[in-house]
């Protein structure tokens, strides 16, 4: 199996001229396959920046960096709209549709791939939901969801899709410690079974222990990177 | 093919159920829609009841070709043509009847009240089959009496109850004064009202001419004229326009009852008012329906900016919001039928105007509020460009 993220030489700036301001500076990070990396660092350092080059969300201005196989240094828009299917996206806020309940939420995922019928969709997002611990929450719109259970229905739309690579930005910011952890627990449970590898940006220190490896950065770089494996 | 499907109707399920979450702003929506199709259908329904009850008189008329002296504008103040072209085209073999026909406006005293009121006469040969009135056959003999004419069933209810008043007398002629003289109503035609007179009263060319004795009698405003069996009136035609000379046009009927309603269209600004309103309802529909599909793209950025990060095409997005737009045009078009079906029907029958609701005309306002609504979409459409999946995190 190959690495699903391998960055060499990653620079990113914003702004132009004058304004113009490098948030990365020549980033490179190997992710082997199932592994599980956090990213930590102070605010303003740049690991958002690098999650959005790596989840195809921003055009790459530097370096090379290749995730699931796909070189995004010649990626064109298709090609990144494409490798973004194969990701699982999971944000700070849950951002999970006000309009649609728990299992169509997580339906909405699988309405990318073809070959599926209505009611294998929600075969799959009712299977999910049932090992994300909402069986009984399905049909409930986030409105009436805690915020820890909105994280796991967010977690379940992320993982429905059977993506190669999970990106996470600060997922447990917005929910207490308890089931902060809970959370991430339950995300690296998924992945483990499922041998997915997360890429989590975080600054809890509270579920630093989730993780394969911890991947510090400061000012666009990266200053402590231990190599992979686990023990 | 499946696909091509479900990548149309995924996209209309997710606008539905956008739209249905939000109760009022779809109400709102709806209504907006609803008064542009009102309005639409109004304004449409008005210019064309006009425009038909303005040519009834002609429409009325059943003859295959007719003759006009080019000059006349609309019927109710024709030019006058030579009666001569009359007898010239009874020189074409497939001419069967070539009958002048007369009119006037003259004053109509109401024989309920005495309220005085114009009214439009129409005399020819009764005699001749050259007009098809309904009802006419039945009094072509009553109307040989002297100072006979025939009321129009369908004159404005100002000239009298004149039915009621006829049947009260059981037989005999009801007596009206006509033009300061005292005529006898034989009976009823049917004909309609038209811009140009309110009503028409039908009568002999000899009680015409009795009733307006200063008028010259070699000329008349109209000829018509009926062909034999099996002749072709495009041909016919062809050969009058060459046989008579250049003061009267040949006209088929179809072709004068365009030309007296050229005359409503283009010389008068009735057709523009009505366009005018019909804009105004659509464009003030299309501000509605576009302000209600904005403000839902605007307070769903989020949720659009997350639905592009996990590879959402624009394309995709861009067919929520047309779907949407569709979605309203339904939901608004059908209630706005309906309460157009009803308007219809309350200012028909207060207004005398032949307003109805038509398949055609359905199907030409839903394609105008189609339109109407995809424009609001496309519009709306340009602030899905707001919603950037980078900044999601
Ligand atoms: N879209 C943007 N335009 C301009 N500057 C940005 C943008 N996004 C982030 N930055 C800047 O880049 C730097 C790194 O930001 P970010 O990657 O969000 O850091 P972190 O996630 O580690 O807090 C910050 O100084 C931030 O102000
Ligand atoms: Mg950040």
């Amino acid at each position: 199996m190959t690495d699903p993220v391998v960055l060499e030489g990653v620079s990113h700036a914003f702004g132009e001229g004058e304004l113009r301001r490098l948030v990365l500076r020549d980033v490179a990070l190997r992710m082997a396959p199932g592994e599980i990396v956090l990213l930590t660092g102070p605010s303003g350092s740049g690991k958002t920046t690098l999650l959005t080059l790596v989840g195809a969300l921003r055009a790459l201005q530097a370096g090379s960096a290749r995730v699931l196989g796909v070189e995004l240094a010649e990626a064109g828009e298709g090609q990144r709209l494409s490798l973004r299917r194969q990701i699982g996206f999971i944000f700070q806020n849950h951002n999970l549709l006000g309009f649609l309940d728990a299992r169509q939420n997580v339906a909405m995922t699988l309405e990318m791939q073809p070959g599926l019928g209505e009611r294998q969709r929600l075969a799959r997002a009712d299977e999910v939901l049932a090992a994300v611990g909402l069986a009984e929450h399905r049909h409930k719109p986030p409105s009436q969801l805690s915020g820890g259970q909105r994280q796991r229905v967010a977690i379940a739309r992320a993982l429905v899709g059977e993506p190669g690579l999970i990106l996470a930005d600060e997922p447990t910011a917005a929910l207490d410690k308890a089931s902060g952890h809970e959370v991430v627990s339950l995300l690296r449970g998924m992945a483990r079974q499922r041998g997915v590898s997360i890429l989590m940006v975080t600054h809890d220190p509270r579920i630093l222990d989730v993780a394969d490896r911890v991947v510090a950065m400061e000012d666009g770089r990266i200053v402590s990177a231990p190599p992979a494996g686990r023990d | 093919m499946m696909r091509r499907f479900e990548s149309l109707l995924l996209p209309l399920r997710l606008s539905w159920r956008q739209l249905r979450a939000e109760r009022a702003r779809l109400l709102a929506a709806m209504a907006g829609v609803m008064f542009a199709c009102v309005l639409v259908f109004m304004q449409i329904g008005f210019r064309a009841a006009l425009f038909d009850s303005a040519t009834s008189l002609l429409s009325a008329m059943r003859a295959e070709l007719f003759l006009l002296n080019p000059l006349t504008t609309a019927s109710f103040r024709p030019e006058p043509l030579p009666r001569i072209r009359a007898h010239q085209a009874l020189g074409i073999d497939a001419v069967r009847q070539a009958v002048p026909v007369y009119m006037a406006q003259v004053t109509w005293r109401n024989p309920e009240n005495g309220t005085r009121r114009t009214i439009q006469l129409v005399a020819f040969d009764i005699e001749s089959d050259a007009m098809g009135f309904s009802g006419l056959p039945a009094l072509a003999d009553a109307l040989k009496q002297p100072d006979a004419v025939a009321f129009d069933r369908r004159s404005r209810p100002e000239f009298g109850d004149v039915a009621r008043l006829l049947e009260a007398r059981q037989g005999t002629p009801l007596p009206v004064q006509i033009g300061g003289r005292q005529m006898n109503v034989m009976g009823l035609v049917d004909i309609g009202p038209s811009f140009g007179a309110d009503g028409n009263l039908v009568l002999s060319e000899t009680n015409f001419r009795r009733l307006l004795p200063n008028r010259d009698f070699s000329s008349a405003d109209l000829v018509a004229l009926r062909l034999q069996p099996g002749a072709d009136p495009a041909d016919v035609q062809a050969r009058l326009r060459a046989l008579l000379p250049p003061d009267v046009v040949v006209l088929t009927q179809p072709d004068l009852v365009a030309w007296e309603r050229r005359y409503w269209e283009e010389a008068t600004p009735i057709g523009f008012i009505f366009t005018f309103g019909s804009l105004m309802g659509l464009i003030v529909g299309m501000v509605i329906v576009y302000q209600i599909l904005f403000s839902d793209i605007a307070s769903h950025l989020r949720e659009y900016a997350t639905l592009k990060a996990m590879g959402y095409s624009n394309g995709y997005l861009a067919r929520v919001v047309l779907s949407a737009a569709l979605v309203l045009a339904v939901l608004g078009f059908v209630p706005g039928a309906v309460a157009s079906a009803i308007l219809y029907d309350v200012v028909g029958s207060a207004t005398f105007l032949p307003l109805g609701m038509s398949w055609g005309r359905g199907a030409l306002v839903f394609s105008l509020i189609f339109g109407m609504c995809a424009a609001a979409g496309l519009l709306a459409m340009r602030k899905l460009r707001d919603a950037q999946p980078a900044d999601m995190f």
